[in-house]
């Protein structure tokens, strides 16, 4: 494989300008969300709207949107092409800290707790409803963060374990045949190796083949062979880590590691409790995304189709990340601000 | 400051440090999960690299078969029977084809064939990768192949595709002897135990090509390839290994004489073989009706082959050595050489025959009975005239034992071995074996040993091995396996003959015995007996005709005049000539009438261009020896 002459062959220029416009993104996202978190009347109505625009695309989602992979999950006008449930996530990240920053909370108590539930609860189920589970399972670790350090009382976490143990074998009743197979085949990978333990089996060996120091850019036969479905969303850590070998994947990991702990130094740093509940609110996505993806690819978790934030390709995905970190950037400085 | 505010800002100092403690909880777990997964990569990675290193490698190699040419058959003298050919298959790769609307009416029009069929055969690929190519049509002729790759820059993804196939010379010529060939059954794949075969492998089906495929396959090469996960081939990597060409094989077959007896068969079924009595050889073998077993080599034969397995004459069926027939007349042979060597008569054996015989409660017949009997006969003139009477007495003489015994001698009642699949033992009943066999009427009647006396009654036997038994009395008293196989190429223009010695067994006859018999038959066809019609000056032709009743035709009815598949079986067995035999056969007519009638004229006709073959071969050989002066 001339893995050397395609990469002299690399348009640096191009590469080079896609990174910089990302990071005017970045800059533009910054500035645009510049004082939210400072919580005048005005941003929070402004919130309240974004919230609800958010819950309007995913219905009209419903009704209009295009079908992919057996779900109505993107919404388009001409060239133009969303996942509406990305702005959804942004907005009620934003719609949280709105609600848990609000005034001197303390506690979380039923209310609150239903509050909670609730601003979460209508996206995911507009969302399942599309039907794109993996979109929806990543608002679990957005409601588990601001449930905890909303400061839910050890008894009440306690006493919702339990209720949610005993509500599993019912939901299992609830899952569609093709979400049994994939917990199924994550349980027992060999058990159907074409059909859809093929993925899982199929990453692993991506992933193990790597090695060291990898098969080099370009050169990994896994991916460029297309044995690795979905290579370049769900499984593009696989890709990665079989070009790139152990060193490369753990560069990778460490990156997602600076990322989520200057997210969380913001959160502890933060001037207020929306600063707090945006920051969490953020790096739980994130996280939340980045560890379900991975986990997927090293085979610690079943297949939930879960993009990896920042890596997979997906504008709607890239732009929903991007504006998160924008809030998190803009929290941290204004922690100072008084 | 007042307490409120105080306790307030207390409070709010609390409250900020457990904010403060469960972030770090969160973070905790975050960082938790990040070396778990740490963890992970290093044992994928690190550990087992050389497990998934191996996956990842038969993940995107594949071998590649390389498929061997077929040895070729040749006859005695190298004359190709079958070898293989170049055959052109138009293809279309389905990738290139954008509009598949507009496409198929200018193909109809090119392949000169309808849409509907080229829309069937596309859709029998539905489900299978896109870049695998659809045969459209197999096997055109150079001219249309070359008019298709003209053709080809207008009507993209259509293209030609070089195929070695089978190809039998004189088609339907010794169609059962030679065989055809096939696509490989799962069932095969299934029992081979070598578990080399492979879906879609060209095999030996029946005839010597099934009997010798092991040597007429060759060996496959392979070459090693990339592919990617759809099977797509990206490159090759390895040279592999070439394929090694099946080994020729040399059938001891005489062109010639198959030719002859071919037409001499025209549209009679039935089948005949003639052999070398010193060894066995098969020189010639028919069995009709006849096939062709080119036909078998096509894609699209599924027609034809229903055709052929459901023809109520039953064209792939091998009579020689699957079929078993009463042996009629032809076994008052085998009586005769028992009763002699048993001392149960002496040549001179007179008896009397007026046309029928009274045993027990039933009336048995001689053919003669319209013109009242033979009146007296010997042994001798009993074989001539196959006088039925005579050996009606002498079979109730003997008993059905010695009957049996010596019928198993001759090898009747078991398979001959020669090399052609499936052979049929055929039939010598006796008491014993109407135990085992007949439950519903176990007992044997003395009836059945008169029946059996005239080569009636459960009595069946094959043409092969008639073949071999009248070899056996034109040498002596040997049985020779009868084959096909003369020689095997080991390597290239190095032939090997087959060293196997084809004697069965040797029974044991007295001369004196071997003299009546061959004299008599030598009667059946020179003295105005039965068989007068293979009758060659000079030749000292020895023969028995046989007729093996079909349907019991009472006294008044005119056998001649019987609806055609209602007539008796026709035989036609012996040797020639009388001293030192150089060829013996079984002639078998099916609903032939009289053997005499229908089946020696056909050895007639092998025979003559046999002997004069013969006699130009020994003509070279003088003039030879007469050209170099010792």
């Amino acid at each position: 494989m001339p893995a050397w002459r395609s990469l002299n062959n690399f348009d640096w220029i191009l590469f080079l300008a896609i990174l910089a416009t990302c990071s005017v993104g970045l800059a533009v996202i910054y500035s645009a969300t510049t004082g939210t978190p400072s919580a005048g009347a005005f941003h929070r109505q402004m919130t309240y709207a974004f919230y609800g625009i958010g819950l309007l695309f995913l219905a009209l989602t419903l009704v209009f949107g295009r079908v992919v992979n057996a779900s109505k999950s993107w919404l388009g006008a001409g060239g133009v092409q969303f996942q509406p449930s990305e702005i959804a996530k942004a907005a009620t990240i934003l719609m949280l800290a709105a609600y848990m920053g609000r005034e001197r909370v303390r506690g979380l108590g039923v209310v609150h707790f239903a509050a909670i539930c609730l601003i979460i609860g209508l996206p995911v189920l507009l969302i399942m409803r599309q039907p794109d589970l993996g979109t929806a399972v990543t608002f679990a670790p957005l409601f588990a963060g601001v449930v905890f350090i909303g400061g839910i009382r050890v008894r009440t976490l306690l006493i919702l374990g339990l209720i949610a143990t005993l509500a599993l074998p019912m939901a299992w009743g609830h899952l569609k045949p093709y979400q049994k197979e994939r917990v199924k085949t994550f349980l027992e990978p060999t058990r159907d190796p074409k059909g859809s333990g093929y993925q899982l089996i199929q990453s692993l060996i991506a992933v193990g083949s790597g090695g060291l120091l990898g098969k080099g850019f370009l050169a990994g036969t896994q991916g460029q062979l297309q044995f690795l479905p979905e290579q370049h969303t769900d499984f593009v850590f696989a890709v990665l880590a079989e070009e790139r070998g152990f060193i490369g994947a753990m560069l990778a990991l460490g990156l997602y590691f600076v990322i989520i702990y200057r997210c969380i130094a913001t959160a502890r740093a933060a001037r207020d409790r929306l600063g707090v509940f945006l920051a969490i609110g953020v790096v739980c996505v994130f996280a939340g995304q980045a560890l379900l993806n991975i986990g997927v690819v090293v085979g610690l978790l079943p297949t939930t189709g879960v993009p990896l934030p920042l890596m997979s390709y997906g504008g709607s995905s890239l732009a929903s990340t991007l504006l998160g970190m924008g809030l998190v950037l803009n929290v941290w400085m204004r922690r100072l601000v008084n | 400051m007042g307490f409120e505010q105080d306790y307030k800002g207390l409070q709010d100092y609390y409250e900020a440090r457990r904010l403060n403690t469960r972030i770090h909880v969160i973070q905790v777990l975050f960082g938790a999960v990040l070396v778990l997964y740490l963890f992970a990569f290093w044992y994928l990675q690190i550990v087992k690299v050389d497990y998934y290193r191996r996956l990842s490698d038969n993940n995107r190699l594949r071998r590649v078969t390389i498929k061997p040419l077929r040895g070729v058959i040749t006859d005695a003298e190298h004359r190709v029977l079958a070898n293989n050919r170049v055959a052109f298959n138009v293809r279309l790769d389905r990738e290139k084809v954008t509009d598949m609307k507009t496409f198929f009416p200018r193909l109809a029009g090119i392949l000169e064939m309808p849409e509907s069929t080229l829309r069937d055969r596309i859709a029998r690929y539905r489900g299978r990768p896109v870049f695998e190519p659809v045969v459209l049509k197999e096997d055109v002729d150079l001219a249309e192949a070359a008019y298709i790759e003209s053709r080809r820059l207008e009507l993209r993804g259509l293209s030609v595709e070089v195929e070695s196939r089978r190809n039998y010379l004189y088609g339907p010529l010794a169609a059962h002897a030679l065989g055809y060939v096939g696509e490989v059954s799962e069932d095969q794949i299934k029992t081979d135990p070598s578990g080399e075969y492979e879906l879609g492998e060209i095999v030996g089906k029946d005839g010597v090509e099934r009997q010798y495929d092991e040597d007429l396959k060759g060996d496959k090469g392979w070459k090693q390839v990339v592919v990617n996960s759809l099977g797509r081939e990206i490159q090759e990597i390895e040279a592999g290994r070439k394929p090694d060409p099946g080994r020729a094989l040399r059938l001891s077959l005489d062109l010639d004489l198959q030719r002859a007896l071919e037409a001499a068969y025209a549209d009679e079924a039935g089948s005949a073989v003639f052999l070398d009595p010193a060894s066995g050889a098969i020189l010639a073998i028919i069995s009709r009706p006849a096939y062709d077993p080119n036909v078998f080599a096509h894609r699209f034969s599924q027609d034809i082959w229903g055709g052929l397995v459901n023809d109520p004459r039953r064209p792939l069926q091998n009579r020689v050595s699957m079929s078993k027939f009463a042996p009629g007349s032809v076994f008052k042979i085998v009586m005769s050489i028992a009763a002699l060597e048993d001392g149960i008569a002496t040549p001179a054996r007179g008896d009397h025959c007026t046309g029928t015989w009274r045993f027990g409660e039933k009336v048995y017949q001689c053919w003669a009975v319209r013109k009242g009997g033979h009146g007296y006969l010997t042994m001798r003139e009993a074989i001539i005239q196959s006088c039925n009477i005579y050996f009606y007495h002498l079979g109730n003489d003997m008993g059905i034992d010695r009957i049996s015994k010596w019928a198993h001698r001759f090898g009747f009642g078991e398979p001959t071995g020669v090399d052609l699949p499936h052979e049929e033992s055929g039939t010598v009943p006796d008491p014993d074996w109407k135990r085992r066999t007949v439950l519903r009427d176990p007992i044997w009647h003395p009836g059945e040993t008169i029946s059996v006396s005239i080569g009636q009654g459960a009595l069946e036997v094959t043409p092969i091995q008639m073949a071999m038994f009248a070899a056996a009395i034109g040498n002596g008293g040997t049985l020779y396996r009868p084959h096909l196989l003369l020689s095997r190429e080991v390597r290239e223009g190095i032939e090997e003959d087959e060293r196997q010695d084809h004697v069965i067994r040797r029974v044991e006859l007295r001369p004196r015995t071997l003299e009546v018999i061959r004299d008599a038959m030598w009667g059946v066809v020179n003295e105005d007996g039965t068989g007068g019609r293979a009758k060659i000056a000079g030749r000292d032709i020895c023969a028995k005709t046989g007729t093996a009743q079909v349907f019991r035709a009472s006294r008044d009815i005119d056998a001649d005049k019987l609806p055609k598949d209602k007539r008796d079986h026709a035989w036609f067995v012996g040797f020639a000539p009388k001293d030192n035999p150089r060829i013996a056969w079984a002639v078998f007519v099916q609903n032939g009438g009289h053997g005499g009638t229908t089946a020696a004229p056909i050895a007639r006709a092998v025979l003559e261009r046999f002997f004069q073959k013969l006699d130009s071969r020994q003509g070279v050989q003088q003039l030879a020896s007469v050209a170099v002066p010792q």
